[in-house]
């Protein structure tokens, strides 16, 4: 088997092992819960629809972008800087393929088990809460999409990390990092509902590419270069990724792992 | 045939105080195929250091090697389907699966066929007596059965070498024994070349053929064990513990090196007595509590080194 589609499938095992992927759907559905209370209520006060989204749009949208969100491990930019502080990537550097590699196809195994749990609790819950989605096309787009916004997720993530090659902490790039997605990836909110000047900033980063991508097409935009956009960052994002990397490994060789 | 070529291999560390740091001096040595050898030193004497070059980690600063042919630091890949590499404190092994979950992708990593990984795994399992453990998560297995795990990770795809960094730190004495019997006939049973550092003296003995000393990143003594047995490890240390002060202790061979009223300390010349005969005495003789023998610190035997005058 190639090796990093065995870690893809080594990847998935950790993930459905343990108990992680109960609380993280727990989680996820909290998170429906009350944005379906604090969305209904907005939606009633302005008659029922806000920047084009009705209920069942933006319940959608949010089930989406949250479920794209909740399947990536938040914390691993963290993790790797962690790993690469304490000498753990240099040992990795021991085995014949790309450290990065490697450990993206691990990530993504884990995170498509996550999507696959959140998207399951999404299709029971939000039909119930809000209705059938506004069209069966913009899932068909979503889905991939939703597959996409993790990808381009992990491997900024990677990218963002590797500054504790020089740094040898990644805990301050991991906070701006949230920080960014949660603001200008759509997170929160979809972009049309950000002022006209954060989200044109918004829609000229890589974040949007993460969360609101995935979530516009669920709500039934069905806007297919979306996904077009979403590959072009993500190649963009495992360029950074690798080439961060093997910078930082560079690094490791002239001062020490 | 020559398994490691290092000629005048040189690695100095930049501290962020701008001081430069030489971790390793000058070093040349050469490693045949099939041998054991110990690579020691303290802390911080660059043991480390010179494996991390060997294997391709770090780029040395000045000098040169070679490792089965391989310039590790620009051929780290091609020698990493080559060399085995342990390292007592980092684990190669996924926590959350078990060793057998790892093996596999381990096996596809190093691009084994299954029939081999099988054959592989089952060949391993059973002359490192771990195949009863394959298939418990690693996070349940103890210090000792993890690195009998490890090695097996480090063996999969059949090294022609195998760096064992500190691999017995942390086990306790029966499972450093068991691992030290697992590496001897590992390279009995295969042939593989075994480059071993520790600070740990009874590895040397009972692991190496050869040893070789590095303090502050030089060589300082490199000859055969049995060499440096006869004329560096000629003594145990002893402590003992007696029910009743014991008065004098007035043993051939043995002298008092600190004493309490009913504790102490004593070195026994091995050459002079052996250390059964020393045991039989004390215990003959004297009212014995508890006793321990323990080998001397490697600091010990790095002084009589430098006291010694060389060949």
């Amino acid at each position: 088997m190639n090796p990093y589609l065995a870690a893809f499938v080594s990847g998935m095992r950790r993930t459905v092992a343990p108990g992680e992927l109960i609380v993280r759907v727990g989680f996820y559905a909290v998170i429906l819960v009350v944005f379906a209370a604090v969305w209904n209520a907005a939606m009633a006060a302005n008659g029922g629809e806000v920047a084009g989204y009705g209920f069942a749009g933006i319940l959608w949208y949010i089930a989406a972008a949250e479920a794209a969100q909740v399947a990536t491990n938040a914390r691993m930019i963290e993790d790797i800087g962690n790993d690469i502080g304490n000498g753990t990537v240099a040992i990795e550097l021991l085995r014949p393929v790309s450290v990065v590699g490697l450990r993206l196809a691990s990530e993504v195994g884990g995170a498509v088990v996550r999507l696959a749990g959140t998207c399951a609790l999404a299709a029971l819950f939000v039909p119930l809460a809000a209705g059938p989605p506004p069209s069966w096309n913009g899932v068909g787009l979503a889905i991939p999409s939703l597959v996409l916004a993790v990808c381009c997720n992990l491997a900024a993530q990677h990218a963002f990390a590797g500054i504790a090659f020089w740094l040898e902490d990644a805990k301050s790039a991991w906070f701006l990092y949230q920080k960014l997605i949660f603001l200008l990836g759509g997170m929160l909110l979809p972009l049309e509902l950000l002022p006209d000047a954060m989200s044109g900033a918004a829609r000229l980063l890589p974040f949007w590419a993460m969360s609101y991508a995935p979530g516009r097409l669920m709500a039934g935009y069905v806007e297919p270069w979306l996904l077009l956009l979403q590959v072009g960052w993500l190649v963009a994002m495992v360029g950074a990724a690798v080439a961060v990397f093997s910078s930082g490994e560079r690094r490791l060789q002239a001062v020490g792992g | 045939m020559l398994a490691i070529e290092v000629d005048r291999l040189t690695k100095s560390f930049v501290l962020p105080s701008k001081r430069i740091v030489e971790a390793v001096r000058a070093i040349t040595l050469s490693v045949e195929q099939g041998e054991r050898l110990a690579y020691i030193g303290p802390n911080g004497a660059g043991k480390s250091t010179s494996i991390k070059i060997l294997t391709g980690i770090l780029h040395p600063t000045t000098g040169d090697a070679q490792v089965l042919g391989f310039v590790p630091w620009r051929q780290r890949k091609e020698l990493a389907r080559n060399i085995g590499v342990l390292f007592g404190q980092r684990s190669q092994l996924w926590f959350q699966l078990t060793p057998m979950q790892s093996y596999k992708l381990l096996g596809a990593i190093y691009g084994l066929s299954r029939e081999e990984l099988e054959r592989r795994i089952d060949e391993y399992g059973s002359l490192l007596e771990a195949a009863a453990l394959f298939d418990i998560p690693v996070r349940n297995l103890s210090l000792g059965q993890r690195m009998r795990c490890e090695l097996t990770a480090s063996l999969l795809h059949s090294p022609r070498v195998l760096f064992l960094d500190e691999p017995t730190i942390g086990l306790d004495l029966v499972a450093k024994q068991r691992f030290r019997e697992l590496i001897v006939r590992l390279n009995e049973h295969k042939g593989t070349t075994v480059f071993l550092t520790s600070h740990d003296v009874s590895d040397i003995e009972q692991v190496a053929k050869r040893v070789i000393v590095i303090n502050h990143g030089q060589i300082i003594y490199d000859d055969k064990v049995s060499v440096m047995k006869r004329s560096l490890l000629r003594t145990k240390l002893m402590e003992v513990r007696f029910d009743e002060p014991p008065g004098a202790i007035d043993i051939d061979g043995v002298q008092v090196l600190k004493s309490t009223d009913m504790g102490f300390k004593l070195s026994v010349d091995t050459e002079a007595r052996s250390i059964k005969h020393v045991l039989d005495e004390l215990l003959d003789r004297y009212s014995v509590g508890d006793i321990s023998v323990l080998d001397p610190p490697l600091e010990e035997v790095i002084s009589k080194i430098y006291e010694t005058p060389r060949r």
